[in-house]
């Protein structure tokens, strides 16, 4: 899905217009209000900008906590997804997805029934479940964010007094995995702002399981897809 | 009985667990690595759980990622396959200690079977023969050469720990044993942590024969008879079979109940296995136990129709064995080909790759044991085993002909596979009139097996 930027509707022009439209919203927008989030403690929030609405929701609607409990090849998905940008109309064969930037006014025409924005959805959220190695970041990572991940199998708990709008350097202890008893350290995996947690403090999680949201502080200056290639390698 | 099993394994062994535990109506866990996440048995689970990396050791090999995994998913028993932490007695202690049940020997069970050296002493005072060999663990080069001309050459330098040849090397002069030495060392240290080695006598044109046996708590043991695994590849199995085509029956009977009386007087517990060199005059020899579910178990299972997985699992839970030696039938004659990812024509390379097509062959007497799929990805990270093909017949030639006819079924495309080594084999004269002994395929070369016969 993430490369199937061919709704037949749109013409190239258009098409770039859009996707110049979108890095600038991720690029500028997203991180000062994943920020402003954060620190509200609001669950949601919504901004309009030209004929963009931009909405965040934070993943603490049950989803997020995912136990080991259920069955496992579904544990080691992702789902939680902070902010997300949607691109105006349809896109053939993409999957509804819960619309997070949609435009403000009717874009181009829209078939009933499959108002389906991905596009840069998938692009911002389309990294999930690639090869995480070192526990330190990976699935559900975006251009705006870094998740940590569990480096071990045990219970989780975040670093006391560690709250959302914290300013965090990469390597900076964030909580950790009880392994037996035995606590392993889950440091940032780079400089930012403490976003949502995705387990519950105490919840048992599996290796390389999402734990906390480290949302990037300045504007990328690369590509959204290479920005999040970076964060991976991080 | 257990609620839930974590499987501390990858490959066809954690299918089969699984198996296992859905007939016995238990819960199935799979504790798998980062490269498994596709797995088949990760995908039939209950439940899978990711431990770590692709990294063996940060994963398969890690103790408490395993018991950690085990708690984590409310696991009460842990069942550790073969290979990895199987036959780990520091393992199994941690395991107990955490209150979970290990599915295999206790710890006390395989520390005192751990030595392979220690269990040679140990088995020989409890009446099996042993091949003559080096008096204790070699203490220096001295000492090997001292020992080797005692014994007389050709001589096996063997390492005291682990298995699957690593270590090993067969040597004829004292000059070959000084460089097999450091050789041997540094392999051994590398494979198990413990670079202690021992010599045995080698004897020319053996056979390996191994005989399964299986005790409960309870101090009850039956043999469930033997294998022969003589094709081998520098002393990895190749194909088993049973019965041993090596031994009249009478001698099979006599190997196979003193191999159970001495394992039950030294005081062993829960699944086992006795390898034994035969050599031509049919003289048989112990060699070492293996204290955990040997990959050829499907032989013994096709021939006496017992479920030795569920029957390991219900030893650890403590069961009694439930059947005694006069209710085991053998019946007919079953042959296992060891499916691997190896390049025959280039020295047995390992392969992997993306499984492009993948039919199991069918009819009587075939089983498959494979966790292939089309579309998987063989990881290049452990060993190469892809599956098993047990074939069984009333005897022996229906069972080669039946073993013919699945080979040829059998088709994996996208990754180079033996397939066509087993093949060939089971037309060689050698293999047909059931003579092969364990140097064969080293002394002939596999690809020799290959080359188009007229």
């Amino acid at each position: 899905m993430t490369d199937r930027d061919d709704a037949p509707e749109r013409t190239p022009e258009e098409r770039r217009a859009d996707h110049a439209a979108i890095d600038r919203l991720a690029d500028e927008l997203l991180p000062a209000l994943v920020a402003k989030l954060g620190a509200s403690g609001l669950g949601e929030l919504a901004v309009r900008e030209g004929r963009w609405r931009v909405r965040l929701r934070m993943p603490g609607d049950g989803r997020a906590a995912r136990r080991p409990a259920s069955p496992g090849r579904s544990t080691s998905r992702l789902e939680g997804r902070a902010a997300a940008v949607g691109q105006p109309g349809p896109l053939p064969g993409g999957q509804p997805l819960p619309p997070a930037v949609a435009p403000a006014s009717p874009g181009p025409a829209t078939p009933a029934g499959s108002a389906t924005p991905a596009g840069a959805t998938a692009r911002a959220a389309g990294h999930a479940g690639s090869e995480g190695t070192t526990g330190a970041a990976d699935p559900g990572s975006s251009p705006t964010r870094v998740v940590a991940t569990s480096p071990a199998v045990g219970f989780f708990q975040p670093r006391a007094r560690l709250a959302a709008g914290a300013r965090v350097r990469a390597g900076d202890p964030i909580g950790a995995i009880d392994v037996l008893g035995v606590p392993h350290e889950v440091v940032a995996p780079t400089d930012g702002i403490v976003g949502a947690t995705v387990v519950a403090p105490g919840d048992p999680v599996e290796y390389g399981q999402p734990l906390l949201e480290i949302e990037l502080l300045a504007p990328a200056p690369a590509p959204a897809a290479g920005t999040a290639r970076a964060a991976e390698g991080a | 009985m257990f609620e839930r099993v974590l499987i501390a394994n990858r490959g066809e062994i954690a299918l089969r667990i699984l198996r296992a535990c859905r007939t016995l109506g238990i819960g199935a866990v799979l504790a798998y690595s980062e490269a498994d996440r596709d797995s088949l048995a990760a995908q039939l689970a209950d439940e899978a759980i990711c431990i770590g990396p692709a990294d063996a050791r940060r994963s398969y090999l890690s103790a408490s990622a395993l018991i950690s995994a085990a708690i984590v998913t409310g696991c009460d028993a842990i069942h550790p396959g073969y290979g990895f932490l199987s036959e780990d007695a520091g393992f199994a202690e941690a395991v107990a200690a955490h209150g979970l049940a290990f599915v295999g020997p206790s710890a006390e069970v395989l520390e005192r079977f751990a030595s392979k050296e220690g269990t040679r002493r140990l088995l020989a005072a409890h009446g099996l023969p042993t091949i003559p060999g080096s008096d204790g663990l070699l203490r220096d080069d001295e000492h090997a050469l001292a020992e080797a001309e005692r014994i007389g050459y050709p001589v096996l330098v063997k390492p005291s720990a682990g298995g699957g040849g690593k270590g090993m090397r067969m040597v004829r002069t004292p000059r070959e044993l000084q460089a097999a030495l450091r050789v041997c060392r540094s392999e051994a240290r590398a494979a198990f942590g413990d670079d202690s080695l021992y010599l045995e006598r080698w004897l020319e044109e053996n056979r390996h024969v191994e005989v399964q046996v299986v005790v409960d708590r309870y101090g009850h043991g039956v043999h469930l008879g033997e294998r022969d695994c003589s094709v081998q590849r520098r002393h990895q199995k190749l194909i088993e079979e049973a019965p041993t085509p090596a031994l009249p029956e009478a001698a099979r009977a006599e190997l196979a109940e003193r191999a159970i009386r001495a394992v039950v007087a030294a005081g062993y517990e829960n699944l086992g296995t006795l390898e034994f060199l035969v050599d031509r005059d049919q003289g048989f020899y112990f060699i070492e136990i293996n204290c955990r579910i040997q990959v050829e178990h499907p032989v013994t299972e096709l021939l006496t129709g017992i479920d030795m997985v569920a029957t390991q699992l219900r030893i650890a839970a403590g069961e009694p064995l439930g059947f005694s030696q006069a209710d085991v039938d053998f019946r007919g004659h079953a042959i296992e080909f060891r499916i691997n990812a190896e390049d025959v024509a280039h020295d047995f390379r390992p392969q992997a790759g993306t499984v492009e097509r993948f039919w199991a062959p069918g009819g009587p007497g075939v089983r498959l044991d494979s966790h292939l799929y089309a579309g998987y990805e063989v990881p290049p990270y452990y060993d190469s085993l892809l599956g098993k093909l047990i074939v069984w017949g009333p005897d022996r030639p229906s069972a080669i002909a039946r073993g013919r006819a699945a080979l040829d079924e059998l088709v994996v495309d996208g990754i180079i596979t033996n397939r066509a080594f087993h093949r060939a084999v089971l037309d060689n004269p050698a293999f047909v009139e059931g003579r092969v002994t364990t140097s064969l395929i080293d002394r002939v070369g596999g690809a020799a097996f290959l080359a188009p016969r007229s």
